[in-house]
């Protein structure tokens, strides 16, 4: 294919547009955000450069490494609950032996997703409502009564009720790269292995697992970044309470600025979030490239 | 007879998976079964009977709802529509020229856009917010168009460029001896065959408008510009305990996107992993 050869201005007229766009919502903030981490940084008002004071005061920020805890449990669970639930029904799904019954339980499975992000927290907020909610109810109706808890009002409970959220996590992106790669696996691998007696377990052990090894770094990775930017459950569910047992590093920088009008620090928790994810990328961004290359990913 | 036995056994699986798959689709659509049932119930019936229907059923619960939510459906179409108009005006022409024209700097110029799609919307919370509040635009309609015109744009020169690339040379070859120049070529060739890349940015626009919450939360608070996220969580907080309309309010709310899924559902779910894939 032949590409025409240009040297005009023109050209490059046609691209200012986008760039200013850019230029001024994508990098001039970025970059702001990074500057003023530096500043005791008061919007609209006097901002003296303090060096690298807010960063002194973030590495003994209790609070701040304390959600980043948090983060730890919450990364660690959506690594592992999060993956298995997925990981059997794709691998239920397709012991089935027909298309069609395929695609009505992938549908049905996948309908969660269709629900504003939103609702699906609001109505989890809902289900653990310590009066009304559908668990308490539930577990009261079964003559379980004394075990009826205010989950997410419990500094105890909260984390965990946290993570139960959208339970049993079978609508989400694991469940979609899990159930296509089981898909994609031609049928004569299945044969083959059949024949050598290979039983269902075996299979999974030996064959299924192994094949996915590309999809598992890669869902590794969107895992991390996505951990990082975790907060709309909290915000909408518990608030980062009760005594901030549930604090994320998001709303821990959203409540820096907003709530204490701490504007240069909330800058520099932000800056040392985005450097994290940076790296993280990063790390993806090859990884992926090299997984495209082997063909597998 | 070897077949049948094979086929009884291939039976046994189907009964045996789909008894257990069924499980998953009932733990997985409860809440939101629940959520409908409930949603035409009034208090009285909620307490008498918690998880079975009742008759009658009150649609009022809707109407009220619908008073309260309906403006911020409003909101995030207007919001939505705008935002796709904007990131395809701003990347639609951008992507033609990196992926039809050769010149010099066009990989780094190109890099530099793409270099975006690293930055996660929620790490410039902050200073982003300090500008918009510089430009006086705050509590707007427009403060919540722009992030989404820019995601859109950076995500649509990306997508569009190898979507452009791939579209066969000779055709526009074939415009240029029939005399089109390169406006030209790009209305009659590009944007109709670029239709599909198009269509993905615009469902990822709908599916971040409707699910992006913390931006409009922090940025606006007259409530009739308040888009479904912030806006149902503001409904929620008016509407404890009243949970007939809440519910109807949450299902009305759900209803554009259970359409985009319903009829576009393979460029929805492609929309949710390509979306997540560059991390948004």
């Amino acid at each position: 294919m032949k590409l025409r050869r240009r040297r005009w201005p023109l050209l490059y007229l046609t691209l200012l547009p986008t760039f200013v766009l850019l230029a001024v919502f994508s990098y001039y903030p970025a970059i702001n955000g990074i500057v003023r981490s530096f500043f005791d940084w008061h919007p609209g008002g006097e901002s003296p450069f303090v060096w690298l004071e807010n960063y002194g005061r973030m590495l003994t920020d209790d609070l701040w490494w304390g959600s980043f805890r948090n983060l730890g449990f919450i990364f660690v669970w959506s690594v592992t609950m999060m993956w298995v639930f997925p990981l059997i029904a794709a691998e239920l799904l397709v012991m089935l032996s027909t298309q069609r019954l395929r695609f009505v339980f992938r549908t049905l499975l996948l309908v969660p997703l269709a629900f504003p992000a939103v609702v699906n927290v609001l109505l989890w907020s809902f289900i653990y409502n310590p009066r009304d909610g559908m668990l308490n109810t539930f577990l009261r109706e079964v003559g379980l009564g004394f075990l009826a808890h205010n989950w997410v009002g419990d500094p105890d409970t909260a984390l965990v009720a946290l993570l139960f959220v959208q339970f049993p996590w079978v609508a989400s992106l694991p469940f979609l790269v899990f159930s296509s790669a089981l898909e994609d696996i031609p049928k004569e691998v299945f044969e083959a292995a059949e024949l050598d007696g290979a039983g269902r377990l075996r299979r999974f052990w030996h064959i299924d697992l192994p094949l996915m090894t590309q999809q598992f770094k890669l869902l590794l990775v969107l895992s991390i970044i996505g951990t990082l930017q975790y907060g709309l459950q909290a915000a909408l569910v518990t608030g980062g309470g009760p005594d901030d047992a549930t604090q994320v590093p998001v709303l821990k920088m959203i409540s820096a600025a907003f709530n204490a009008n701490e504007w240069g620090y909330a800058a520099t928790l932000s800056t040392t979030l985005f450097l994290l994810t940076l790296a993280i990328s990063g790390i993806a961004l090859v990884m992926t490239k090299r997984g495209a290359r082997d063909g597998v990913e | 007879m070897a077949s049948s036995s094979r086929m009884g056994r291939a039976r046994r699986t189907n009964v045996i998976a789909g008894t257990l798959l069924s499980l998953f689709v009932a733990v997985g659509l409860g809440p939101y079964v629940f959520m409908v049932v409930t949603s035409v119930k009034t208090n009285d019936q909620f307490n008498e009977s918690y998880w079975v229907p009742t008759w009658p059923f009150h649609w009022d619960n809707y109407a009220a709802a619908w008073r309260q939510v309906s403006p911020y459906l409003y909101s995030s179409v207007i919001v939505a529509g705008l935002a796709i108009v904007g990131s395809v005006a701003f990347s639609a022409v951008a992507a033609h020229v990196f992926a039809r024209y050769r010149f010099a700097g066009r990989n780094l110029l190109f890099a530099l856009i793409a270099a975006l799609l690293m930055v996660p919307p929620l790490t410039s919370l902050i200073p982003l917010f300090v500008l918009m509040r510089d430009l006086g635009i705050l509590d707007s309609r427009l403060v919540l168009i722009v992030p989404h015109v820019v995601s859109g744009a950076i995500l649509g020169v990306v997508l569009m460029r190898t979507y452009i690339a791939r579209i066969p040379g000779e055709l526009y070859e074939a415009a240029g001896v029939d005399g089109a120049g390169g406006i030209r070529m790009f209305l009659s060739i590009t944007l109709p065959l670029a239709r599909p890349a198009i269509g993905v940015v615009s469902l990822l626009t709908v599916l971040n408008v409707w699910n992006d919450y913390f931006w409009p939360f922090l940025t606006v608070s007259t409530d009739e510009y308040r888009t479904i996220p912030a806006g149902l969580a503001f409904f929620a907080g008016q509407n404890v305990t009243v949970w007939g309309p809440l519910f109807a309010g949450y299902t009305i709310s759900s209803i554009p996107l259970l359409l985009l899924f319903t009829f576009v559902s393979r460029a929805f779910l492609a929309g949710i992993q390509g979306g997540l894939a560059v991390n948004r």
